[in-house]
């Protein structure tokens, strides 16, 4: 039985395919689902997902959400999922340097602890899509 | 008579406004395409979303959290989304007369200058108002929900309702009131999504489940403020949906009115014209008798 890896974000379906496996970073550490696996549902934190398919792997960087695996279908839901490997490399080095500086600077400031939560998960997604596209090479 | 060059020039100027109007008509038409893809495209996060949260809740025999209870309500908090401009015939107008049949005691967040406007002039209880840029991202709804969710926590709201314009289709546009929190009735949550989205996909009956969660109350709540965050999305994009079509609609009407504008104008200039000419012979024959 194969399995189906959904991955949706709010304006779009951003991956709909049958895959062998996905690695998938979870609150508890990385869950790697193979078809047959136990229905489960747990939090996604932002960071690279490996999906092996057709004999490849891929990475793609996803952002915080959930994860449900039920029955042959693994549905991740996020605010944000890129494929990295059509993405440069500098560009992603300086969105990371961007969201650290915003981070170190509302820290300065006082944000609310929302506004931190939230740039922190965006250097997160920054740091996910870089170590995505060094581990695709 | 009006004289024939005074006639001349408002029929120019009627021109002039036509092709505004005409211009302002085909920009609402390819916005409100745009507005209406938008919403469909983020429509299976919404249904993803609503089932797990109702298979989540399905596995706790009491949720202590406080957005999924009822509590006395004291005031309730509406957000209201309006639009940003103006000429969408009479699409504020309809929504500000469902807003004023709410009593006094609520308290409102507004979207959008119209209703920010509407809300201060009535002086009800403005807690805040944003505005939302034509493409409209997920971070421009978070700010919203984010405050709005923190009112909710420090009690200063007990409900969250929006007031906006439903899209039927484009040329009925309706006001409508959604109560999106608390949730304390979920399976009726998830059935309205299906009917809204008229998708026909029921959800799976999922039993023997295995959640793998420690702390199951913060992760309900961010369940909970993801859905909000979502929902609340959704519904400012098919405002602005309806806000582009009511446009679109009120644009046509107005560039008919001065098509037939034109047409009575060229007539009676027409008319002017020769009433000139036959005047100016009666003249000369006159002139060439009386000799």
């Amino acid at each position: 039985m194969s399995l189906v890896l959904e991955i949706v974000t709010p304006d779009k379906i951003a991956f709909s395919e049958e895959v062998k496996s996905v690695v998938v970073p979870t609150l508890n550490g990385k869950i790697d689902i193979l078809s047959k696996h136990i229905p489960i549902i747990d939090r996604v934190i932002p960071g690279d997902l490996k999906i092996e398919h057709n004999g490849k792997c891929n990475f793609l960087a996803i952002g915080s959400g959930f994860v449900e695996v039920y029955g042959n279908k693994v549905s991740i839901i996020t605010d944000q999922a890129i494929d990295v490997s059509n993405q440069d490399e500098s560009e992603i080095e300086d969105a990371i340097q961007k969201a650290k500086k915003a981070l170190e600077e509302g820290k300065k400031s006082n944000l609310d602890r929302a506004q931190i939560e939230q740039l922190e998960a965006v250097a997160r997604f920054e740091m996910a899509k870089k170590i995505a596209r060094s581990k695709s090479r | 008579m009006a004289n024939t060059r005074d006639i001349r020039n408002r029929i120019k100027g009627v021109k002039n406004t036509r092709q505004i109007t005409r211009a302002m008509q085909m920009v609402a038409t390819s916005k409100m395409k745009k507005a209406q893809d938008a919403a469909k495209a983020g429509r299976p996060y919404a249904m993803l979303l609503a089932d797990i949260i109702s298979t989540i809740a399905d596995e706790f025999e009491e949720v202590t959290q406080s957005y999924f209870l009822e509590r006395p309500v004291k005031h309730r908090g509406i957000l209201v989304i309006g639009t940003d401009k103006g000429l969408c015939g009479g699409l504020n107008g309809n929504l500000f007369r469902a807003v004023s049949q709410i009593d006094n005691s609520a308290k409102y967040v507004a979207v959008g200058k119209r209703s920010s406007q509407f809300l201060s002039r009535t002086r009800r209880d403005l807690l805040a108002d944003f505005s939302i840029p034509d493409k409209p991202t997920f971070a421009d709804v978070r700010k919203i929900v984010e405050f709005m969710l923190r009112s909710y926590d420090e009690g200063s709201i007990d409900t969250i309702e929006v007031v906006y314009t439903s899209f039927i289709n484009t040329l009925r546009q309706e006001p409508e009131t959604i109560r999106l929190f608390p949730l304390n009735d979920l399976d009726s949550m998830v059935e309205k999504l299906h009917s809204r989205f008229q998708s026909d996909s029921k959800p799976a009956s999922k039993d023997n489940r295995e959640i793998l969660i420690e702390n199951k109350d913060a992760v309900l709540a961010e369940l909970a403020s993801l859905y909000l965050k979502q929902e609340i999305f959704q519904l400012v994009l098919e405002s602005q949906a309806s806000e582009h079509s009511a446009r679109m609609v009120a644009m046509k009407s107005a560039t008919d009115n001065a098509g037939s504008l034109i047409d009575d104008l060229t007539l009676q200039y027409n008319r002017a014209r020769q009433a000139a000419i036959t005047q100016e012979i009666l003249e000369i024959s006159a002139a060439s008798f009386s000799q």
